[in-house]
């Protein structure tokens, strides 16, 4: 079975809009919260996002949105694209740098593109009024592969003439690390040479706002305050867009083209609650038995794993189900593993948070270090026994565990490794 | 010939059913449609909903265009004869033709079905279309581009004396292209080392092209086509050569019916070589007969009926013109 690597990694987050600023403020623990203005209203009870800098996509009219001047994009491309769409082509633009690939290694039968994202509710939205208010015959042709679930993969596959395997994945919350993991598996079968994976949300009015009816999302109006995963005064999710592109590659394509992975992908195991649409297990099993599976999978012992890159997400009910999974994985033994939720920093980027966190933690392995958990001042009673850093740790990481988990309890658990240098 | 598809341009007859009046929202809603177009595009747009003249028409569809091209095609645009291909010339597809129809849809308050749209190849096209729609005259048939297996297929003329490398023809015109190669057989001794292409084979290439018009593009009678057999020259009148034409020339050869009585159709032509003209002719005239359509086979493509015309029957077709070297 061929070795899969991390070769590329492109970001647009609210923590940074590449490698080289998403990597110091993971250091520096600074977060990408900002008051969202179209929440200000006092209908609307949460005030803060993880908002995306130097883009505006909020315009229905992609012809209207701006982003940095370095990304040249044909109307052509625009005018089918969702929010989460033109975030994903960037992204996908620095990946395609960052592991130095060129067109044929791009557009070709063994390169495949895996991608997750909901679809845009903005511009279902939009054309669904359109339709209602002028007919359907007003309506613009492009109006569905610009907004349903799978939008993400339709443009992509056809901007950057992918030839190989593509598809979208829809497990909410799990689904980019699903990507993930059936990427992994299409390198590791022989299926494929090289993954693109990617997950991406446009993070706007009608992507997060919905979840405030759910009464998931934090009600905290202080930025610095309203991501706070395992802590006991946590409140809820902050909600955030964006994208990041992953390059998973063969070892023979690694060896051919003489890159240097980020880290390698070892393996990843999957399972489910079996339990309620939308609140996660209370003992979390469907997540701890992902972990044992993937764990079992990378042929990696408990022991070994240094560093968890947790989903937490800040809810009440989520964080102490992944705390009590993570402890019956790792028990108590002393050398149980780091655990932190970059989500502190970030928000929760829904679809889009298994391959941004596994690109964060990519980062990590190659840079040496573990980033903290911020934004943790009381820790949760019913978390105690983890072993969480408040402050990111400058030590190198050989074993990391990346979970997520989604609605209808799916859990996804990846496990990567640190290359030599 | 930018006005070859427009039967009654230059008229301003009034919009078939009174206009709306045209109240300050309506303007405003039509500045918002038209942001991304140029001002005097909604210029005409305000123009043509205040007064319902169609002669704005062409100014409206040409200023949607454009804003569809991408920016550095719509050069192409500036001086646009009608001929220009949207797909070909424009890079414009199909869901590009839907975004230029639903803003002239919008803009000019009018409704297009999709199957209306399938035809409409070049900017006269579409000109035409728009104005046909909005004049409530009938819609003429869509330009078809017809490709040289087609030509061949349909042609009484064949190889080595058939002078079109694609063409293509409307209810209006017909328009084609021949490069002279070099290897023509008469070239070896018009002129002793000095290949010139004779301006009478000239004649004869506008002549096929005439003939290819009566075939595929003339207005027929119902149950009736025009038999690929019974066309043959009668005359032309006003024959002027400007231009010597040698090997590697690209004629784009032009003509345009200008009466059409059983069994006489009459059409003027022209032959340009780029901006060039080569060849013009006032009148050039060929009698055709119908036959019961059903009688006939329709040709499917070259390749399945190209044998089916002969050589034969070719040089019976069009016997040679009577025209000097020019």
């Amino acid at each position: 079975m061929p070795r899969v690597f991390i070769t590329g990694l492109g970001f647009v987050t609210s923590i940074g809009n590449d490698a080289a600023t998403v990597t110091r403020n993971l250091r520096e623990l600074r977060h990408g919260f900002e008051l969202y203005p179209p929440f200000q209203k006092s209908d609307i009870p949460c005030k803060v996002v993880g908002t995306i800098k130097d883009f505006t996509a909020d315009s229905t009219d992609q012809e209207d949105w701006t982003f940095p001047t370095r990304y040249k994009i044909k109307r052509e491309l625009l005018r089918s694209m969702a929010p989460n769409g033109l975030f994903a082509h960037c992204a996908m633009i620095q990946a395609i740098e960052d592991a130095k690939l060129t067109e044929p290694d791009i557009s070709n039968p063994d390169t495949g593109l895996y991608a997750a994202s909901g679809g845009s509710p903005m511009l279902t939205h939009y054309h669904h009024e359109r339709l209602n208010k002028l007919g359907v015959m007003r309506c613009s042709p492009l109006g569905i592969v610009s907004a349903i679930v799978g939008t993400l993969n339709f443009n992509l596959v056809a901007a950057f003439k992918i030839f190989g395997s593509s598809c979208g994945f829809s497990s909410a919350c799990a689904s980019s690390a699903h990507g993930l993991g059936y990427a992994f598996d299409d390198l590791s079968l022989g299926r494929q040479k090289r993954m693109f994976v990617v997950g991406a949300e446009d993070g706007n009015v009608d992507a997060i706002l919905p979840f405030a009816g759910m009464r998931t999302l934090s009600l905290q109006n202080d930025p610095n305050l309203a991501s706070r995963p395992f802590d006991a005064a946590r409140d809820g999710f902050v909600g955030t867009g964006g994208a990041t592109v992953l390059v998973l590659e063969t070892e023979d394509e690694v060896a051919r083209r003489g890159v240097r992975p980020y880290a390698e992908l070892l393996g990843w195991g999957q399972a489910s609650d079996g339990w309620n649409v939308a609140i996660s297990h209370p003992e979390g099993s469907g997540s701890a038995a992902a972990m044992t599976r993937g764990l079992r999978a990378a042929g990696v012992a408990p022991e070994q794993v240094d560093y968890v890159n947790a989903h937490a997400t800040s809810t009440l009910i989520g964080d102490i189900s992944e705390a009590r999974a993570l402890r019956s994985v790792f028990k108590d033994s002393a050398a149980r593993p780091l655990v932190s939720s970059t989500k502190a920093l970030t928000g929760h980027g829904l679809s889009l948070a298994g391959a941004m966190e596994t690109g964060f933690c990519a980062l990590a392995l190659r840079d040496g270090f573990i980033p903290g958990n911020a934004h943790l001042t009381k820790l949760e009673p019913e978390c105690a026994g983890l072993n969480i850093p408040l402050k990111t740790l400058e030590q190198p990481a050989n074993i990391v565990v990346k979970n997520s988990s989604g609605f209808g309890g799916a859990n996804v658990a990846l496990v990567l490794q640190r290359t030599a240098a | 010939m930018p006005d070859a598809a427009h039967p009654s341009s230059g008229t301003s007859k009034p919009f078939p059913t009174a206009p709306k009046p045209f109240a300050p929202e309506d303007e405003s809603a039509l500045r918002e449609a038209l942001k991304r177009c140029s001002p005097s595009t909604f210029e005409a747009a305000v123009q043509f909903r205040k007064t319902g003249n169609a002669e704005h028409v062409p100014a409206v569809v040409i200023g949607v265009i454009e804003r569809f091209v991408e920016p550095d095609l719509r050069i192409k645009l500036k001086d646009a004869d009608d001929d220009l291909r949207l797909i070909e010339d424009l890079g414009i597809d199909s869901l590009t033709m839907m975004e230029i129809v639903i803003l002239v849809e919008e803009v000019l308050t009018m409704t297009i079905n999709n199957d209306e749209l399938r035809n409409l190849r070049t900017v006269g096209d579409v000109k035409t279309f728009i104005d046909c729609k909005i004049r409530g005259l009938p819609l003429p048939k869509p330009t078809k581009f017809i490709p040289i297996e087609h030509i061949g297929a349909v042609m009484p003329i064949q190889p080595p004396f058939l002078f079109l490398n694609e063409a293509s023809v409307s209810s209006t015109a017909a328009n084609g292209k021949y490069k002279i190669t070099g290897q023509e057989f008469f070239l070896q001794g018009h002129f002793k080392d000095n290949p010139v292409m004779p301006a009478s084979i000239m004649l004869e290439a506008l002549g096929q092209l005439a003939v290819l018009y009566l075939l595929e593009g003339a207005p027929t009678e119902p149950g009736k086509m025009v038999s690929s057999q019974m066309i043959f020259f009668t005359g032309c009148e006003g024959v002027r050569a400007h231009r010597i034409c040698k090997p590697g020339d690209i004629l784009t050869l032009s003509i345009k019916p200008k009466r059409m009585k059983m069994p006489l159709a009459t059409f003027e032509g022209a032959i340009r070589v780029g901006q060039e003209k080569a060849v013009i002719v006032e009148e050039i005239t060929l009698t055709f007969g119908f036959v019961d359509a059903a009688n006939q086979p329709v040709p499917i493509n070259g390749t399945e009926h190209g044998g089916s015309v002969n050589g034969a029957e070719a040089s019976a077709a069009t016997p040679p013109l009577r025209v000097a070297n020019g």
